[in-house]
């Protein structure tokens, strides 16, 4: 259905009685406010900006409460959000629509939209509340309305934020069960499997993750979901035993990484390697390595932000994009971790605290042991290991241990470090340990257990390994700084 | 191959008028009547007896004198012949022989009285009646056997006619000859002769055919049907020869048809009728060359029929083909012409139609269901709209493009406020269809409606000028809601690397054999590489076992199938019609079937927000899950339970203590499922549910 069609689907029809004048003169208001919009629209379709808005503003004052002024209103905060990408700009247009048009079918769009921009304007869960009240008065106002599925995956994603799992998950089944052929129906149905692997239920993890497959064949989330189902069932079901299967990618010669020391994934599965010997990171995309970021010397940890650049750790504190560090706490960084809020959480070796850095640069501690690495896990927490309290740790997104792993449980020896951790999106854990009775490397699933054990013996390799990440293959990517070389283990 | 018979001018002029096809005629004991009349005079002396019978006949033929055929005048004119003779000698009744004798003269003036019966008197009164009006022409025809047309009336070329004084105009026909038209005038005690020589211009065929009633085609120009035989007291011998090479009784035959005007050259004869297949005659120069009559062999179709059965799991259902009723179904093995019918099968609740080919020689057999029935109740037109008219003619045609509802159309000229009154009171459908128009709002949109008689109803916002209007329309009411699938009771995925989709969990099947993690091979004999291609099989399997491989490795699975949900708004159904559609289902359905039914009865009610009436089908809704084992997920007892506790919180804080002992009890059915057997598990939900309205 268009939307310039005055009616909605299912939307039933009053009728008024007016009398004949009246129904003229609406007409024909309705005639030019039709005209504005149509004019107004051939503008935005020719880029010629300026010209549409003034079109539209022409129409807003002139039949500020037609049908087409809807139209126009949301138009004008779509060019802020995705032509100027200045979503805050947009704000006023949908609170306008909100205000004069809250029995049009559009202002379920409009406040869908302005509760999206709230959720992204959010820098800790509680901030979500003014999101998720214009999130649920769309589900409230406009019961068949298309947008209503879109609230619901909103809520979802806002109460995933909150670590509500339980209402994320309902509110990601809602919006698949309202219409599964909708757009946000893959989408709720990865969010919704995921979730369900959170809360511990990997066999209705797979299930929504193959329906997925099945029923959207063609989606990005059916892709998502079929490497998600592969790892799983590979790390968590098949007991294969982890054998090296060399040097990493293939055909790469030894010594193409010059003092590889950190390790990590980045939003897409790209791999982000640090060079030591370089000062630099670089990002390898199907096997072809490319610079990425500023120089930045002696990096202790590295995150990727959401735009792809990599974020630094040094003992002279947390580089960003523009390249000057921000002072820590302490000087002995051993890992960082950029968070959904935009919050990086480090880990200090010296330190028994972790330090939390929002956006805005404001800081605070969460007392902890002293961390001798860090990784992220998919519930917004981060996995913890601490040499001095010998134990691995998960935390949640409040930094409430959810696991807890004394160095050693499960494995055929203990040992006394850990020299890296590395994590995926699907709440594994990886780490290099070393000294004791076992060294090599060990993989935890996301309740701490024992998924894979392979000393360097058993492996048949050896080098000084500093760095580990996964990929999404189901494998585990090894940096070994004194070779200069990955290997993959399988 | 059929060939030319010959026979004489006289023969083929006795069959023909022996054949020719002939208005309704009275009851042949009329003449039995007529008979035992004379009977009565001559061997008994009887005169009033005689009378009384003749009378009876005069009173049946007199009122129907103008359609008589030759043999029924004939008998009329003998009536009142004898009526004349019985009357003249009887002196009561004496005055009435002249009015017998006035009656046939109006009636057929070229009757000849009896001489040997009728007295003079008599004589010379008829013979005085018609002279006083009428004058004697007499005529010689050649060739004989033609239709002597009177001043427009035709009629048998007789030897005589006594005509009215005045001016008349004669045509005498023949088919094969060039007519003659002959102009005179007469006057009283006037008598003529008139002579008639046709001249030959064309050849004439004539043929029967079994079965009577068969369409005719000369070189592609249809001529009509072949006429029923007429029944006859003395069937020609030739007619008898006819017959008999045919290896025809000659009451199978058809009457005569003539092929007149037949020029110079071929001719192609095509004759079709309804169950035989239809024949080609090619007619070669030699029936034209030289111009001649000829009579063709019996042109015999062949029967062209076929077998129909037609059954239903649902009671009630009447069969009718092309508006003929067949009775109640089931309708086994009945013999019907090959042909395409429209077929319908009435149900209480619901019914179907669909065009039907039934080939020759073939059994074409049909289950049937009953659909819901979607009555259009027309448009009032008392508003005018742009593309008013175009929509209405795609409004007609609305049916031929609905596959799963029975489209009824409006009755002519029956408001359609009255039609909805009317069906109400009737129930007689199960879907309504109305158009309104939007007056106060711009672009020429029109709001078409779907509902359910309980009111239950989803608008179409149209546009007239589109294209195709009714696209969206057609497309979701064609659209069947999906809450079935077939099921092994596995879970799949396609790994990298496997050479099949790997079992993820098997359920029961690990008791029959199949192995976790281990890749399936084959199914139903077939190489399996993927999930997709598994399920492919899956959907089109139709056994009650599913044989699978892995590692070479044969199992047979019980093959299921899984209750699926429908989606609560989903843009490709029409709900109304999703509602009508589970409603007949559930007629027919029993157990846990039925309870399935009812739950996604209910979703369709929810999307309607009709959560009471929703909640009165999840409380008749009861899964026994009987035939499948407590161990397999899927919809069950639990999903009905969740669904209990939804309603119940829709409808108002006061019900939040039962929402809550509904989410409770769907915390029991650990294997419980939303969607379906792939969906997620109900109790953790229906947990999350219960603690969201404790808070």
């Amino acid at each position: 259905m268009t939307g310039l069609l005055p009616i909605p689907r299912r939307h039933a029809i009053a009728l008024a009685l007016v009398s004949l004048p009246a129904c003229v003169l609406l007409a024909q208001d309705a005639d030019i406010s039709e005209k504005l919009y149509q004019s107004g629209e051939r503008a935005f379709h020719a880029h010629s900006y300026p010209e549409a808005f003034e079109t539209w503003n022409q129409l807003l004052q002139a039949a500020p409460r037609s049908s087409f002024a809807a139209q126009a209103l949301i138009r004008m905060a779509r060019y802020h959000i995705e032509v100027e990408k200045k979503p805050d700009s947009a704000l006023p247009f949908l609170e306008r629509l909100k205000t004069e048009h809250i029995k049009s079918p559009i202002a379920a769009e409009a406040m869908l939209l302005r509760g999206e921009i709230l959720a992204q304007r959010a820098k800790k869960p509680t901030d979500m509340k003014e999101a998720i009240a214009e999130f649920n008065r769309v589900v409230d106002l406009y019961t068949d309305n298309p947008a209503v599925a879109g609230a619901h995956y909103q809520l979802g994603l806002a109460f995933q934020g909150q670590s509500n799992w339980g209402r994320a998950l309902q509110s990601f089944l809602e919006a698949y069960r309202l219409d599964p052929l909708s757009t946000f129906a893959p989408k709720a149905l990865l969010q919704a499997a995921e979730v369900l692997d959170i809360r511990g239920d990997l066999q209705g993890c797979l299930r929504l993750l193959e329906r997925l497959r099945e029923r959207s064949p063609n989606t990005p989330e059916a892709k998502d979901a079929a490497w998600r189902i592969a790892v799983r069932v590979k790390w968590r079901m098949q007991k294969t035993p982890l054998k090296s299967e060399g040097l990493w990618p293939a055909g790469k010669a030894a010594k193409w990484v010059n003092t590889p020391t950190l390790l990590t994934p980045g939003p897409d599965g790209d791999l982000y390697i640090y060079e030591d010997g370089l000062d630099r990171a670089s990002v390898l995309h199907k096997n072809q390595s490319a610079p990425v970021g500023g120089l930045v010397k002696g990096a202790k940890a590295m995150m990727v932000a959401p735009n792809g650049l990599p974020w630094f750790l040094t003992k002279q504190g947390l580089v960003k994009e523009d390249g000057v560090p921000a002072a820590l706490a302490g000087n002995a960084p051993t890992g960082g971790v950029l968070d959904h809020w935009g919050t990086v959480w480090v880990g200090d070796k010296k330190i028994p605290a972790l330090t939390l850095i929002d956006l805005d640069g404001q800081s605070k501690a969460l007392p902890s042991p002293t961390t001798n690495a860090l990784a992220p896990l998919p519930n917004g927490g981060v996995a913890q290991a601490s040499d001095a309290n010998r134990d691995v740790k998960f935390l949640d997104a409040n930094g409430q241990p959810q696991v807890w792993i004394p160095y050693g449980k499960g494995l055929s020896g203990v040992f006394r470090y850990v020299l890296a951790l590395g994590s995926d999106a699907l709440g594994h854990v990886a780490a290099i340990v070393d000294g004791g009775e076992f060294e090599g490397v060990v993989l935890w699933g996301p309740d701490g257990s024992v998924l894979r054990q392979a000393t360097w013996r058993q492996l048949g390799i050896s080098g000084k390994f500093v760095a580990i990440a996964f990929d999404r293959s189901g494998g585990l990517i090894l940096a070994d700084r004194s070779n200069d070389l990955l290997l993959r283990l399988n | 191959m059929t060939r030319p018979l010959l026979f004489t001018p006289a023969a083929l002029t006795l069959i023909s008028v022996c054949l020719s096809a002939q208005a309704p005629q009275p009851d042949p004991a009329l003449k039995d009547a007529a008979k035992q009349g004379k009977d009565l005079w001559a061997n008994q002396g009887d005169r009033d007896g005689a009378t009384i019978k003749f009378e009876q006949v005069l009173a049946a033929l007199e009122p129907k004198s103008l359609t008589l055929d030759p043999e029924w005048s004939l008998l009329l004119c003998e009536t009142y012949n004898w009526l004349a003779i019985l009357e003249d000698r009887n002196p009561a009744k004496k005055a009435d022989a002249a009015k017998r004798m006035e009656a046939l003269v109006n009636f057929n003036p070229d009757f000849e009285l009896d001489k040997n019966i009728t007295s003079g008197k008599l004589l010379s009164l008829y013979d005085g009646l018609r002279s006083a009006k009428l004058a004697k022409v007499s005529f010689t025809y050649l060739p004989e056997g033609g239709v002597l047309k009177v001043d427009e009336k035709p009629g048998p070329a007789l030897p005589s006619r006594h005509l009215p004084f005045g001016v008349h105009k004669l045509i005498y026909t023949k088919p094969g000859f060039s007519p003659q038209e002959v102009d005179f005038e007469l006057a009283p005690k006037d008598s003529r002769n008139v002579d008639f020589k046709l001249d030959r211009n064309a050849s004439t065929i004539t043929f029967f055919t079994y079965p009577s009633g068969t369409e005719v085609s000369l070189d592609g120009k249809s001529l009509g049907k072949t006429p029923v035989q007429t029944a006859s007291a003395e069937v020609p011998v030739e007619l008898k020869a006819i017959a008999e090479k045919a290896g025809l009784k000659v009451e199978d035959l058809s009457g005569a048809f003539v092929l007149s005007d037949l020029k110079v050259g071929k001719h192609l004869l095509e004759l079709k009728s309804s169950c035989f297949r239809p024949k080609r005659v090619e007619l070669g120069e030699t029936f034209t060359t030289p111009y001649a009559d000829h009579i063709l062999e019996a042109i015999k179709l062949d029967p062209s029929r076929g077998t129909l059965t037609v059954s239903s799991p649902w009671p009630g259902g009447e069969l009718f083909l092309s508006g003929q009723s067949y009775g109640a179904l089931p309708v086994n093995g009945v013999s019907v012409c090959a042909g395409t019918y429209d077929l319908v099968v009435k149900y209480p609740a619901g019914g179907f139609s669909q065009r039907l080919d039934v080939p020759e020689n073939k059994t074409v057999s049909l289950a049937t269901k009953p659909k819901p029935r979607l009555t259009f109740i027309g448009f009032d037109g008392t508003d005018d709209f742009p593309g008013k008219s175009r929509l209405i003619t795609h409004l007609k045609g609305l049916g031929d493009r609905l596959k799963e509802v029975a489209f009824i159309r409006p009755k002519e000229g029956e408001p359609s406020l009255e039609a909805m009154a009317r069906i109400k009171t009737a129930k007689d459908t199960e879907l309504v269809l109305s158009l309104n128009t939007i007056k106060d709002k711009p672009g020429s949109a029109v709001d078409l409606v779907v509902g359910t008689l309980g009111g239950e109803v989803e608008h179409f916002a149209v546009k007239p000028l589109d294209e195709d209007p009714l696209l969206d329309l057609v497309a979701r009411l064609n659209m069947q809601p999906q809450i079935w699938e077939p099921s092994i009771g596995l879970l799949v995925a396609d790994l990298p690397g496997e050479a099949g989709p790997m079992v993820i969990n098997a359920g029961d099947s690990e008791k029959a054999g199949i192995q976790i993690l281990k890749p399936i091979t084959q199914a139903d004999g077939k190489p399996v590489s993927t999930a997709s291609a598994l399920r492919k099989i899956l959907l089109e399997s139709k056994g009650d076992t599913l044989s699978v491989a892995q590692a070479g490795l044969a199992t047979s699975l019980p093959l299921g199938r899984e209750p699926l949900e429908i989606p609560l708004y989903a843009a490709n159904l029409c709900y109304p019609f999703v509602l009508a559609e589970l409603r007949l289902r559930t007629i027919a359905a029993k157990g846990d079937e039925s309870a399935f039914l009812k739950l996604n009865q209910a979703i369709a009610l929810m999307h309607f927000r009709r959560y009471d009436k929703a909640l009165e089908l999840l409380r008749e809704a009861k899964v026994l899950g009987s035939g499948r084992s407590p161990q397999v997920l899927g919809l069950g007892q639990g999903t009905v339970d969740y669904y209990t506790g939804i309603c119940l919180s829709k409808l108002g804080s006061v019900y939040i203590p039962e929402a809550i002992q509904a989410f409770g009890k769907a915390q029991g059915f650990p294997n419980s499922t939303l969607f379906g057997p792939d969906g997620p598990l109900v109790a953790p939900l229906a947990k999350q549910a219960a603690e969201d309205l404790k808070n």
